[in-house]
């Protein structure tokens, strides 16, 4: 490896130790995955708006074995829901808002000059990459990809068809990954600080990845035990998860038994509800960064804005049998993790009102990135507030696997940290290219996918509300209360191929900026954040700063009273 | 640029990031393995019965590997010592032997493996033989990463306790942190898996 990293190009862009490097790499994967997840969806919506109908155009290609004359059959719909959960949430949301946005920027807002540990960052991506790949290679194995949605629970995800050990084993590279990146996180921003870089001078980002991190290194392992278990359970014929007496397809099944299916249940929650708060947290971190540089002010209650992500960090781990509430496991329980599920809605309510109040009385610029995060607050707080509903053990009962529960945590993810990750992406841009994206382009991505994602997202609650399960194969076309409403899954349909289509304006500003956009400098938007202060577009190599800068003063120094400019950024000393 | 504090402590945290980072990898650690004995008290807890363990495997060769295991604790800690002390040969010496006794282990514990194989105990056979043979191989695959480890320390990697020994000393004691808890590890598997 290491006469590869002297060879010149291989070295700085393929087998790079650069943090900008590995942020790229890590942007450009996740963004496809993010494509590839939209696509998946964009696939299924027609089998869920016309039913038993040939997909049009692209029918043809799936083969009989899938979709014999162009019309999916159920297991090819399964493997699609099952690859888009996947895709979405572990190799395009965290990856992006973890991996890219955090490797690129967090040696640049704490003044390091890399990650801690280059080797072990550079290995964290390559692993993401095999984990990737694996799940995708999964397409092509016999009889496809996984089918037993992305929370893969046993009985069935155990005799699910081979694509599921694919998932498996992806899911343990994926896991590798996460833990190389999370202790490099970490490491780098307790010990990599700038000096006088105190904690609560810290960009509020700096904070939430620093949280972010924690949870990734200490809620993933236990899937990854789990996912063990699980393999075994399918390449070694053991009974984890499968209780005695069991019949499947009507046929008793031959193994030992005296497993439990529940222990996958507590294991992947254990892992995959502080996991919902590595897909929000980053994505506060970032639009915190957004709203005050573009109200001019500082953040309202930035400590408590801290406290809350901290106490949040915590309360996740004791949560996560909310998901759980109709396994039979006792009223006791169920108070427990409904209040537990209640007092962790406080501390995301801190942030959230603490943003909304950082906007009262400040001069908001609306440029592009400053869009998105706005449409992040409501959209949140839809996403949220849906939530409460589901996290009480008795409005959960009627609830519980409907299209509400997918209406709710779409809000949260889609326009909530999505919003925040292309709010992000337009912000930093010239920071990364050394020039502007394109405003107008910029503008009808925003209102095209606010639109869309409305009417891809707010009829699922309706749907839900009308006792329309989530998973099914038809819509729900086989079910009388699921008939008038089905009007709705057409128009869905026809939001989501409408999202897909204004994100083209997008992927078009983000390439062909690089060469056409307005030349930006050093600091374009007159920020305080130290990664401003280095070169317009720092040195792919070490080094980001031509000397380490010391810090002076607080992150959110705009509008002090007195001073010439609007902002002092953090590294300028005096007054 | 170099990264700063690789070999010096920073004076406001008081670890290197070495230390630390090999801290917060031992925390993952925990809960992977602490996954596995929550599912083994799951599993136990709610089955209908349990077999005798300590009459299914291997206690006399378990008790022989757990006292190897414990001795390689205490050689990997007089290596770092001596690291500390400056005597690279003496180091050498002692890292080669916790990486001997590293293999012992793994020797020991395959002629166990070969044992319940031959018995025609399997994985499958029920779920305690399951747990165990997860539990155990994942545990002996971090004793194989550590064996590893320890020959690079006393093997190429030595040059860096001339280059940069304050850097190369980290390195040791980091190993000989991760060498202690996978031994604390196996102590756990042993009372839970052997003895219980």
């Amino acid at each position: 490896m290491a006469r590869l990293a002297r060879n010149a190009l291989l070295g700085k862009y393929v087998f790079s130790l650069d943090h900008k490097i590995i942020g790229l790499q890590y942007a450009l994967t996740s963004l496809f995955f993010l494509l590839i997840g939209l696509m998946l969806a964009g696939l299924f919506r027609w089998q869920l708006a016309y039913p038993g109908q040939p997909v049009p155009l692209v029918g043809a290609w799936f083969g009989d074995a899938n979709a014999p004359g162009g019309v999916m059959l159920p297991e090819f719909y399964n493997q699609l829901v099952a690859m888009h959960g996947t895709i979405m949430v572990f190799l395009a949301v965290v990856p992006l808002s973890v991996g890219a946005f955090g490797n690129y920027l967090i040696p640049l807002q704490i003044g390091a000059p890399d990650m801690a540990f280059p080797r072990l960052n550079m290995a964290s991506y390559w692993t993401y990459l095999a984990a990737g790949l694996t799940m995708l290679a999964s397409f092509f194995v016999p009889h496809g990809a996984p089918n037993s949605g992305w929370t893969s629970y046993p009985p069935l995800a155990d005799f699910a068809t081979m694509g599921q050990t694919m998932w498996l084993v992806g899911m343990l590279l994926l896991i590798v990954s996460a833990l190389f990146g999370s202790v490099n996180t970490i490491t780098t921003i307790v010990q990599l600080r700038a000096p006088g870089l105190t904690w609560f001078r810290l960009p509020f980002f700096i904070w939430a990845q620093l949280v972010t991190a924690f949870l990734l290194l200490l809620a993933f392992p236990p899937l990854q035990g789990a996912a063990i278990l699980q393999l075994a359970d399918r390449v070694l014929g053991t009974s984890f998860f499968l209780p005695s007496g069991l019949f499947v397809s009507g046929v008793p099944v031959q193994r030992a038994g005296g497993g439990n299916p529940l222990l996958w249940q507590h294991l992947f929650w254990f892992l995959a509800h502080p996991e919902v708060y590595v897909l929000i947290l980053p994505a506060m971190g970032i639009v915190s960064e957004i709203i005050a540089n573009n109200t001019r002010k500082p953040l309202w209650g930035y400590r408590v804005m801290v406290y809350a992500v901290i106490f949040l960090g915590f309360m996740s781990f004791i949560v996560w049998a909310h998901h759980m509430f109709l396994t039979g496991m006792g009223t006791v329980i169920s108070a427990f993790f409904q209040t537990t599920t209640m007092i962790i809605s406080v501390p995301s309510v801190i942030v959230l009102t603490a943003l909304l109040l950082s906007l009262y009385g400040g001069s908001i610029r609306f440029n592009t990135p400053m869009l998105f995060a706005l449409a992040f607050l409501p959209m949140f707080g839809i996403g949220g507030l849906s939530g409460l509903p589901l996290g009480l053990a008795s409005s959960d009962i009627p609830l519980h696997d409907t299209l509400y529960v997918v209406g709710h945590f779409h809000y949260v993810v889609a326009p909530g940290t999505i919003f925040a990750l292309f709010a992000g992406i337009y912000y930093w841009y010239p920071k990364i290219t050394g020039r502007m994206m394109n405003e107008t382009l910029g503008w009808i991505h925003f209102i095209g996918s606010f639109i869309c994602m409305q009417g891809v997202f707010f009829p699922m609650l309706i749907l839900g509300l009308g006792g329309v399960n989530r998973r099914l194969y038809d819509g729900g076309m086989q079910y009388a209360h699921a008939q008038p409403l089905h009007g709705l899954q057409v128009g869905m349909s026809y939001a989501a191929w409408a999202l897909a289509l204004v994100q083209l304006p997008f992927i078009w500003n983000v390439f062909a900026s690089v060469k056409l956009g307005r030349v930006a400098d050093a600091n374009p938007w007159q920020a305080t954040t130290l990664e401003w202060t280095a070169a317009p577009t720092p040195p792919m190599a070490h080094g980001n700063f031509e000397t380490l800068p010391s810090v002076y003063r607080p992150a959110y120094e705009y509008s002090v009273p007195g001073a010439v400019d609007d902002y002092l950024p953090q590294n300028r000393a005096g007054a | 640029m170099e990264i700063p504090y690789t070999a010096t402590v920073r004076p406001d945290t008081g670890v290197t990031n070495q230390k630390l980072g090999l801290w917060l990898f031992l925390a993952s650690e925990v809960m992977l393995f602490g996954s596995l004995f929550s599912a083994y008290a799951l599993l136990r807890s709610g089955a209908l019965s349990w077999p005798d363990q300590s009459s299914i495997v291997n206690v006399r060769l378990a008790s022989i590997n757990t006292v190897v295991l414990i001795t390689s604790s205490v050689v990997i800690l007089r290596a770092a010592a001596s690291m500390r002390a400056g005597s690279v040969a003496a180091f050498r010496k002692l890292m080669l032997t916790a990486a001997l006794l590293g293999s012992v282990f793994l020797a020991i514990k395959s002629i166990e493996y070969r044992g319940e194989l031959v018995e025609g105990l399997r994985p499958s056979t029920s779920n305690f033989l399951g747990l165990y043979f997860v539990m155990t191989f994942l545990h002996a695959l971090h004793v194989g990463g550590g064996v590893l480890v320890a020959l690079f320390l006393c093997g190429p990697g030595v040059a860096m306790a001339r280059t940069n020994p304050p850097r190369f000393t980290g390195r040791v004691e980091a190993a000989a942190l991760y060498w202690n808890f996978i031994d604390i590890i196996w102590i756990l598997m042993f009372v839970v898996l052997y003895l219980l």
